[in-house]
Parts: structure tokens; sequence; C-alpha cells
């Protein structure tokens, strides 16, 4: 279980720690006014200011558990992020090994697991839609409109 | 009157037979790449415009604009059905046109898009019919501080909608600008804000943060609450389709005013996008039903799509009379020309009389062209919500994945959508505005730009901004619009005591 005040905090310190990072960075460019005019870390650096004086604005406010979503205190329960977790870890799976086996491989593999795995399609159509995914795709892009995808390292072994 | 028999001149070239098949190709193409995301009507046109070498220049034109309506179109199916805006400018479609569709009213939504879109390309072409030579002159005063002036009216018709908690607008709206300044620097060359990073340097394209932040952000929301797509009607209900057609004509001030915002941002090259973003917020502002927009009404529809679709058709005006594309699109046309032996400016009009008129009748051809088209598929893509959401969220995210890696061929590109996608889930549950995250990344490069150009030639000082009248009306329509909100807050605690003494009244 997550309370709405840690998921506040947890929120307003990433948006701050990208502030510092972008002041930090912004800093390498230059602030200010220079002979070829504004220079080109300013906007960045003054952005960055904001985020981070933002950031801990809403830090505060959410610690003291003030603000627009105050009566709400649970953010995530557990089963609510069993389901996350079910879409999103099968997902970010798939994208790390689209380097290895491909694009196409790689979305077949994850349309089927996705699918049967959990019985929530019978086999025989979760393979029937893990199968003509890749071919859409192929079709589409790699044909039609000549955007190669990444075949992906395995691919590559085999001389493609 | 001249322009009238120029026009009518130019239909007798555009209505043949050659060129209404070109039509209806080339509008078919266009909705294609318009509902695949990351692939857009520039990519489209580029595709296209080898096939054209050979064509004689009115034909070349009428295939590739009228892909660019198809795609105009198209974008706003997916943005309706699934939340994936499949392009920029149909960003401010998803606000509305998505909950509606999730209502159990995808053919409601989608008409009314169509229809209002339809509308907004209409009196695009117009406009353009009979401001073609006029408006040469007006858009040659535009200048750095005047785009600036543009951007910010822009900025500040959206940030005062209000609503979020506004120092969380004020992070959304920062994160946004700097995300928009990573990379190359335009003006000074300098690479900014890469973080060691090597491919960064190309910048963070919008099209993988919206992806991330809207596809994946809404799907790890509507499986959290446990979302089933609703059994929509299996029936094609085409009496829907005209009865949403029918109800435009209630949005009638709506509708004008969008176009009217669209057709000025289009001309002033502020862009399709940044048009439909503006139009959605003042329509939220100023309409009766403003607090019920987001959660499906047809007027949060109707505003982005006209201004978007009156933005779109506009843009070509800056592009044909003075060689200024007003978008992407527009951009990559204008290259066709060039290679087609045309020059485009304020010669074409003159020597090339032909070409040009053909290509406005076309316009007009081809946008009923268009709009027949896209609600002959409407029963296609509606029946698309009827498909288990168990098997739509893996291929939506298929789509988002093979949409980011597709914008530049970039591996980088589809984990940074990953990654938009958990801040989209994260800033969509503890309420941070996305719109404006959103509107930052799209033209807070261009803003940047046009205010340091704008520096560079008053030599710092700000004066520029009220040098001529143009820019000062425009700074201070921006500014007002930025203290609207304020202004209001002031008036209903002034007023305060007195609305609640007439509550009484009424009680009694």
């Amino acid at each position: 279980m997550i309370s709405r005040r840690a998921l506040e905090i947890a929120a307003a310190a990433l948006t701050g720690i990208f502030g510092v990072v972008v002041v930090v960075s912004s800093i390498d460019n230059g602030i200010g006014w220079s002979s070829a005019g504004v220079d080109a870390g300013t906007f960045p650096f003054l952005t960055g200011i904001i985020i981070v004086l933002g950031s801990l604005y809403n830090m505060g406010q959410g610690a003291m558990g003030r603000g627009t979503l105050a009566m709400v205190r649970i953010a995530v329960t557990p089963s609510e992020l069993r389901r996350l977790a079910g879409l999103f870890v099968p997902a970010a799976i798939f994208v790390a090994v689209i380097p290895l086996v491909g694009m196409y491989l790689a979305s077949a593999g994850y349309v089927f697991a996705v699918l049967a795995l959990p019985r929530r399609q019978s086999v025989l159509r979760a393979l029937v839609i893990a199968a003509a995914t890749p071919l859409a795709l192929y079709v589409v892009f790699e044909r039609m409109f000549q955007v190669s995808l990444p075949h992906g390292a395995l691919a590559a072994a085999f001389g493609y | 009157m001249e322009n009238l028999q120029s026009l009518l001149h130019g239909f007798t070239i555009a209505v043949t037979v050659p060129h209404l098949t070109l039509m209806v190709i080339g509008v078919l193409l266009g909705i294609l790449v318009g509902v695949l995301p990351g692939l857009g009507a520039p990519n489209g046109v580029s595709l296209l415009l080898p096939l054209t070498f050979g064509m004689q220049p009115v034909s070349a034109i009428i295939l590739l604009s009228s892909m660019y309506w198809g795609a105009l179109f198209g974008g706003s199916v997916t943005s309706i059905l699934f939340n994936i805006p499949g392009e920029p400018s149909s960003v401010a479609t998803t606000f509305d046109g998505y909950p509606m569709a999730r209502d159990g009213r995808p053919t409601t939504a989608l008409a009314t898009a169509f229809g209002s879109a339809a509308f907004g390309a209409l009196v695009g072409v117009i406009l353009i019919t009979f401001l073609a030579s006029w408006v040469a002159q007006v858009a040659l005063a535009f200048g750095p501080p005047e785009y600036f002036a543009v951007y910010f009216l822009a900025f500040a018709s959206f940030v005062g909608m209000g609503g979020a908690a506004p120092i969380k607008t004020v992070v959304a709206l920062a994160i946004g600008f700097a995300i928009a300044a990573i990379g190359i620097d335009t003006v000074s060359g300098s690479v900014r804000l890469t973080m060691g990073i090597d491919e960064l340097v190309k910048g963070v394209s919008f099209v993988v943060a919206v992806m991330g932040l809207f596809g994946i952000g809404e799907l790890l929301i509507a499986v959290e609450e446990e979302f089933q797509a609703r059994a929509v009607s299996s029936r094609v209900d085409w009496k829907e389709v005209f009865r949403a057609l029918g109800r435009l004509p209630q949005h009638g001030v709506a509708l004008l005013r969008s176009a009217a915002i669209g057709c000025w941002m289009g001309i002033t090259p502020g862009g399709p996008t940044a048009a439909s973003f503006m139009s959605y917020g003042i329509a939220k502002r100023f309409s009766r039903n403003g607090a019920r927009f987001g959660t499906g009404e047809a007027e949060g529809i109707v505003a982005p799509e006209t201004a978007d679709h009156a933005a779109g058709t506009s843009a070509l005006l800056p592009m044909l009379s003075l060689g200024i594309p007003g978008s992407a699109t527009a951009a990559v046309m204008m290259g066709g020309l060039m290679i087609w032996g045309l020059n485009p400016g304020p010669m074409l009009f003159v020597d090339q009389k032909d070409f040009v008129w053909g290509l406005i009748a076309s316009m007009y051809v081809g946008n009923i062209v268009a709009v027949a088209l896209v609600l002959l598929t409407v029963p296609v893509f509606a029946a698309l919500m009827r498909i288990p959401f168990a098997v739509i969220a893996p291929l939506i995210v298929i789509i988002c994945v093979v949409g980011a890696y597709s914008v530049s061929n970039s591996y980088l590109d589809v984990v940074l959508m990953l990654g938009f996608g958990v801040v989209g889930y994260l800033f969509k549950k503890l309420h941070y505005p996305l719109a404006p995250l959103v509107l930052a990344i799209v033209i807070g490069d261009k803003a940047e730009d046009a205010f340091r150009q704008a520096m560079l030639m008053s030599k710092g000082s700000l004066g520029i901004f009220f040098a001529n009248r143009l820019v000062t009306t425009l700074v201070l329509a921006g500014m007002a619009l930025l203290l609207l909100p304020l202004a209001l807050q002031i008036v209903r605690l002034l007023r305060k005591p007195d609305e609640a003494a007439g509550e009484k009244v009424r009680i009694i």
C-alpha cells in the first residue's frame, strides 16, 4: 500500500531532482547576457530554478497533507499495485529485449505472453494475434512507409 | 471579384477524373499515416514526394495536400478512441474526445470531431480564397518579437484555464520548457542539457513525450481502475452520425470563435498545435459548460478540432504567398514546389495562376472528399472499441513503442517514452496538469528562439515588445488572459456577500 503523502513527496522529489540537474547543466552553457545576446543556458537555468522552488513548495504541501487531494489518504491499494505491475512489468521486459531479439520477435512474444499466460484468451487466439501483430507491423512500416524497425542482435548474428 | 473568377477557373482544373482519383488516394493514405502515431503528415508527404517528380505540379500538389487533409482527420481518430494523439495537433482533442468515447459514445465523438473539423477547414479555405493576395502584406510585418508575442498569447490563453493547483501547473510548465531545451540550441549552436548522453543531442521529440504521457500513462490509470471497455452497440449507427452532425449548430459560437483562432494562428505561423490548445483553453473559460470540460463535452471536441483544421488549411497561405511554411508539412510541400520548378512567394500568384487556383479549388473538393471518406470509415474505427481491453492494452503498448522508435530510429526514444509513461501516470494521479507540459514541449523552443532573436534585435531592451501596434496588442492580450483568472477570483470575492444574500432570497 502506498499512501498519497508518500506519493506526493516522491513526485515532488523527482521533479526537484530534475530541476537541480537542469540548473547544474545549464550553468555550463553560460547564463546571462553576452556579446552574442541572451546566453544559451539562461532559459533552462530559469526554468530549472522555477522547478526546484515549485517542487519544494509541492513537497511541503504533500508532507503536511494539504492541497487539492487532501481528502484522499491512500493512493494505491495492494490489488491496484498488482494490476499496475501486471501491465508495466511485461511492457518493460518487452522494451528491454528489443535490442536483443528485434521488434518483430519481441512484439510477438510480448503479445503471446500477456494474452495466453494469465488465461485471458484461448491459447489459439493468443497465437493468432501474436502472429498477426509483427506481420502487420512489417507490412505497414517496412513495406509501405519504408521505416526500418530494429531487427535485433539475434537477426544480425544470422546475417540480416 | 477577380479572385472568384480565378477560383472558378481553378475548379475546372481540380474537378477532373484523374485529379479526383488522386484526391481519394491522397486522403486514404493520409488517414492511414494520421491514425498511426509516430508517422505523421510530414512523414507521409515526404515519402510520397519522390512519386510526384514525374507529375504536373498541380496534380502533385493536389495529391500531397489531400494527404495532408487525410492526416489531419486521421489524427483525431486515435486521439478519440485510444487517447493516443496520432498528430501533435490532435492532443487537445483527447481531453474531451476520449472520455466521450470511453463513455460508450465513440460514434458521436468521431462525428462531432469530423463535422467541426470540416467546418474549420471550410472557413480556412474561404479565407485563403479572399485574402490570398492581401495577407502577403500583413505577414511581412512579422518579426521575432511578433512571433514571441503570438506564442505568448497561445500560452497565456491556455494557462488562463486554471483548474489545477497553481504551483503544480507552474512546475509542469517549467519541466516542459526544460525538455524542449534539450539538444542543440538553434540560436547559439551549443548543446544543452544532454547530461552526457550523446543521443540526446537531437532533442526529445514531443511525439515521444506525448505517446508516453498519454498513451502509456493513460493505460496505467486504466488498469489501476480496472477499466473495461464498455460494449458499444454493434450496429453501425448511421443515424447517430447524422444526429451528431445535426447538433453541431448548437455550438455555433464555439465553431466561429475556434475557426477565427485557427485562421489567425495558421496565417501568423503559430501552427495548428498551438491553435488547438489555445482554442480549447478559451472555450473552457467562456463556455457555459466550461466546468464539465474534460469529461466528454461536445464543445470540448468542437473547439480544438475546428481550430486545428482552420489553422492547418490557412497555414498553406503564408507558404504560397510568402514562402514561409506555417507547419512542418507545409515546409515539406514547399520543398516539393521548388523541386517541381516553382518559386513560392508573391510572384507565384502572378506567374502560376493555374497552379495556385487549381490548388485552392482542390482544397474545397479535397476536404469534401476527406469528410466523406473519413465518415465512411467511422464504423470501422468505432468497431475497434469493442475489442477486449486485455487485447487492446498490449497492442497500444506496441503502437507506442514502434511509434516512438520510428520518430528518429532511436532505441533511446523508446526507453524515454516508457519513462514518460511513468511520469504521465504519476502526474495524472497527483493532479499535475499534463496539457501545459505538452504545450511547453511543443512550442517552448520556438518561443525561446523568438524571444532571444528579439532581444538581439533590441540589444536587450524589453521595449521591443511594445515597439509597434501589432506586437503591443498581442502582448497586452496575452497579459490580460494571464491575469483573467486572478481578476475573476477578486470579482467573485467582492461579490460573495451579495450572492449569498441572493441565494437566501431564492431559498425563501
